[in-house]
């Protein structure tokens, strides 16, 4: 049965060709530090599961923001389960990223031909790095607020522009209602579109070049 | 003789994905469903006797309608809610109370004095003054409130 919706199926869009280029592959002996990719990308999947289910009850306002995150923690069932996925998520993202990233430079993988790959990752790290300062103001508590005045406060020291970064980032002089909204926009909309944007890319270039082998021990050196 | 199936590398890794995949998804899909349908399934709770007003200021034999507020608590937000019933007396001493909510799909209904009969401008459906379908698509009558009446004030469970 299965096989024939396959079948079916392979007629009339040949997946299995793009199956056999994901998963089927051919790739090198290479040793667990290579999973560092694939374990950012499943906690990826995970923060795009749980955050769309967090929006089904979080109001970004400040009137609501606060309330409406302890109604999902105490109130809403497995509301507890899924912030919490999202809390730890969040750092796990952050850790396996940058381990990635460690592994790529110290394998020297970022080498030709993979050079665009590495940008598309340093930019996915932005990327990441983005969606943890956008996503620690929504809670709306002490924490989050003082982080976040913090956080744009040292935009703002930037040289020449900081003023109006800082100005641009909390949309007027002070940290309010509007630095809120921006801040659920941008961690909701921009930062989902560019990240999904980047990740395709990046696999793309992944699946076609292939990885990199673990370089070889020079031999009496 | 023994016609034991012998497990390639392949075919076990392939089984084994699939099952901690599955295993991931059921961790993760179970909850994902009881938090979208948990507020959904909580009981409403039976609602505490509301006050409409004094016993006389009802009309004998006419559906007087008496408006209340009263809170309610839905998510984080108490709301300020506008309970309405409609209440009818034949002697003063016996009173029915009706919501004035149409059965039909909710619309408010109306009082018409000469006529003798509730109308809602929804669907054009027609009750009695005791809430009974008169005509339209309405699947039942008018629903009732229980009523108490305590120092000649007349009380409603609100739910």
């Amino acid at each position: 049965m299965a096989t024939r919706v396959g079948n079916w199926l392979e007629e009339r869009f040949g997946w299995r060709a793009v199956w056999e280029a994901i998963f089927l592959r051919k790739i090198p002996k290479v040793n667990w530090l290579y999973t560092l990719g694939s374990a950012t990308l499943f906690v990826a999947f995970i923060q795009i599961v749980t955050g769309i289910l967090l929006t089904i009850y979080y109001v970004p306002t400040p009137d609501h923001a606060y309330d409406s995150v302890q109604y999902i923690t105490n109130e809403v069932t497995a509301g507890w389960l899924i912030r919490g996925l999202h809390h730890w998520g969040a750092s796990a993202m952050v850790v396996l990223s940058v381990l990635h990233m460690l592994r790529v430079m110290f394998y020297g993988s970022y080498k030709f031909p993979r050079e665009v790959t590495w940008f598309s990752g340093v930019f996915l790290l932005l990327v990441v790095l983005g969606f943890g300062f956008t996503g620690y103001l929504l809670p709306w508590d002490q924490k989050a607020y003082w982080a976040t005045t913090v956080g744009t406060e040292i935009a703002g020291v930037a040289p020449g522009i900081g003023e109006t970064i800082l100005l641009v980032m909390r949309g007027g002089q002070n940290l309010t209602a509007v630095t809120l909204a921006r801040f659920f926009g941008v961690h909701v909309w921009v930062l989902p579109a560019a990240l999904i944007l980047l990740i395709t890319i990046h696999m793309y270039l992944v699946i076609k070049i292939g990885i990199s082998a673990v370089p070889k021990k020079e031999v009496g050196q | 003789m023994s016609d034991e199936q012998q497990v390639s590398r392949r075919g076990f890794l392939a089984i084994a994905t699939s099952a901690i995949g599955g295993l991931i998804g059921a961790a993760l899909a179970i909850p994902a469903i009881a938090y979208i349908v948990g507020p959904a399934l909580q009981r409403t709770e039976q609602g505490e006797w509301v006050r409409l007003g004094l016993t006389s200021n009802i009309e004998l034999g006419t559906p007087t309608l008496f408006k209340t507020v009263i809170q309610r608590q839905s998510g984080w937000i108490v709301n300020e809610n506008e309970l309405s019933a409609y209440v009818l007396t034949e002697n003063g001493r016996e009173f029915i109370a009706m919501s004035n909510i149409c059965t039909h799909l909710g619309c408010r209904v109306r009082w018409i004095g000469d006529q003798q009969q509730f109308f809602c401008p929804c669907h054009n459906a027609v009750f009695d003054k005791d809430g009974e379908v008169v005509s339209g698509p309405p699947p039942r009558p008018l629903d009732r409130y229980e009523v108490k009446v305590e120092d000649d004030q007349l009380f409603i469970l609100g739910g």
